[in-house]
């Protein structure tokens, strides 16, 4: 393994529902130990494009490389073993609604490691820990705050110590504080853990603040990738209607519509 | 014309397409039939919740269809004297038909929707997901114990069923209505056959606890993971295990029964 290897290729990427297209020739690279931030619109397939990474969503054409394997051509059992290294923080948190916040973050120690109950209760207290809610275990899912649900969710999802995780809308409805709480908490797992982190967003802000790289999808395509700096300046205008939150600019505030008198003084 | 035609190969290919889904479904699950062994707990749990849960329900109505089945039976061997034979009656109908049919009725409105709903709630809170991504197989480790536990329990309700159904038709005929309590009892003993009737019954409710949990957790699986998608997938649950049940009945019937 070369360290300077970025750990995701993608090229070429081509993935439609039904006959709209998602992604029309995407190349994106993930450097190892770094977050990315991808971002762009609403609707523009960012939550796929980790799915595709996942090995959850098969890609049309195209190639998908995940430390030197390719996701997109792995059967069941390869792809699953794979999955044992990856880490994934769902926008809902998806913890299973049935069991309390310590049993959640056990759960893939329990299904993947034959650890005695003793190391498995210090290494879940370890993981709640570094999420802050160490106090929090013996709470059930629906006594969480939305937060503090992603916060466990992020204590589980690297409770088998992953290569990298791969964050869905991380900041999406939170909060000013647990909207800094997360920040500081991808950042910190990262750079402690030496993991590789995908962070998926539209709140430019945020990803911004964190990411060590950005690629700004639309339409199927990466309209513009670089450092954060260099993307706030970008020359591009619709860049920085995207980075600056313009209501106008190349997206057009309005929808496409006949011409209003038009519309106005025309029979319905 | 031409249109219509083609909505109905559309219609046709996509039933074939659910069919073929569906058996895929329980080719996986059945595939991970080897993996409960080394954690029964799983299944404990969930034969707690699919079986335990419908006792009551299976209980009450079990006992108040024998008591009718008493009653009606009685008014109508009554006319050509042979009251006596009561308990034959009513517990060839318990055990051949109605304690199957009943149940595996019972069991889709109680449990089979109740399957529905948490697998397609699972799914559309990314439960589900979740578990692909930890590397756990949503199917192996959440709809196997599910299914084997439906296979299970339903037998089971189905003897519950019928043997308080004949405890309520013994009630009627021999407490209320004067019916000759060792005739009850005896006429039953000499013709009902374990083989031809209870063994037949049993095989019924197998077949009904497979089929109805299968499609529960189908229709489950494959709900549109929005709370209109698991509604709509709850009723269909309801809808087609009912449809499974009557009509494999007759089948059923049909072959073990039929000269």
């Amino acid at each position: 393994m070369i360290d300077d290897e970025p750990l995701v290729t993608i090229r070429n990427l081509r993935f439609f529902r039904g006959d709209r297209v998602i992604f029309d020739g995407v190349d994106i690279d993930i450097p190892r130990g770094k977050v990315t931030a991808i971002m762009g619109p609403s609707g523009t397939g960012k939550t796929t494009l980790l799915k595709l990474i996942g090995g959850q969503l098969r890609p049309a054409a195209g190639t998908i490389q995940v430390d030197g394997e390719r996701v997109d051509r792995l059967g069941t059992r390869d792809l699953y073993r794979l999955r044992m290294r990856m880490g994934m923080l769902f926008q809902s948190g998806a913890l299973l609604t049935d069991i309390p916040v310590f049993e959640n973050v056990a759960y893939p120690i329990r299904e993947h490691t034959g650890l005695p109950e003793s190391l498995i209760r210090k290494l879940v207290l370890l993981k709640l820990e570094a999420v802050g809610l160490r106090g929090a275990r013996d709470l059930m899912p629906h006594e969480l705050s939305g937060g503090m649900a992603r916060r466990v969710a992020l204590a589980r999802a690297i409770a088998l110590d992953p290569m990298m995780i791969m964050y869905d809308e991380p900041f999406t409805g939170q909060d000013p504080i647990s909207m800094g709480v997360l920040v500081k908490l991808i950042r910190a797992l990262n750079d402690a853990s030496r993991l590789t982190s995908i962070v998926v967003s539209h709140d430019v802000r945020e990803a911004a603040q964190i990411a060590d790289y950005i690629y700004i999808i639309s339409n199927g395509k990466v309209i513009e990738h670089g450092a954060p700096d260099a993307m706030m300046s970008s020359s591009s205008e619709w860049t920085a209607q995207f980075m600056n939150g313009l209501a106008d600019g190349p997206v057009p505030f309005h929808f496409p519509a006949p011409g209003l008198e038009q519309d106005l003084m025309g029979e319905s | 014309m031409l249109e219509q035609l083609a909505r109905l190969g559309r219609i046709g290919i996509g039933s074939l397409e659910q069919l073929g889904r569906g058996h895929l479904l329980l080719l996986y699950m059945l595939a991970g039939i080897s993996e409960l062994f080394t954690r029964p707990r799983l299944l404990l749990n969930q034969l707690f919740s699919v079986g335990v849960l419908s006792v009551l329900i299976v209980a009450i109505s079990g006992t108040f269809v024998g008591m009718v089945l008493g009653l009606q039976g009685y008014y109508i061997l009554s006319q050509f004297g042979a009251e006596q034979t009561l308990g034959v009656m009513v517990a060839a109908s318990l055990v051949r038909e109605l304690g199957p049919v009943v149940t595996a009725l019972l069991f889709a409105g109680r449990a089979g929707s109740a399957l529905t709903a948490e697998i397609g709630l699972m799914k559309a809170t990314e439960q589900l997901s979740g578990l692909e991504m930890m590397a756990v197989n949503p199917v192996k480790r959440i709809l196997t114990p599910r299914f084997l536990a439906g296979f299970v329990a339903m037998p089971l309700l189905a003897a519950m069923f019928s043997a308080l159904g004949v405890l309520g038709g013994y009630f009627v005929g021999v407490g209320l209505l004067g019916v000759d309590d060792g005739a009850f009892w005896s006429q039953m003993q000499t013709k009902i056959d374990l083989y031809d009737d209870v063994l037949n019954g049993v095989i019924k409710s197998l077949v009904f606890g497979f089929v109805c949990t299968w499609i529960a957790l189908f229709q489950g699986y494959g709900s549109a993971p929005t709370s209109e998608g698991v509604s709509r997938a709850t009723t269909r649950t309801v809808v087609h295990s009912s449809f499974a049940v009557l009509g494999l009945d007759f089948i059923l019937t049909a072959l073990m029964f039929g000269e």
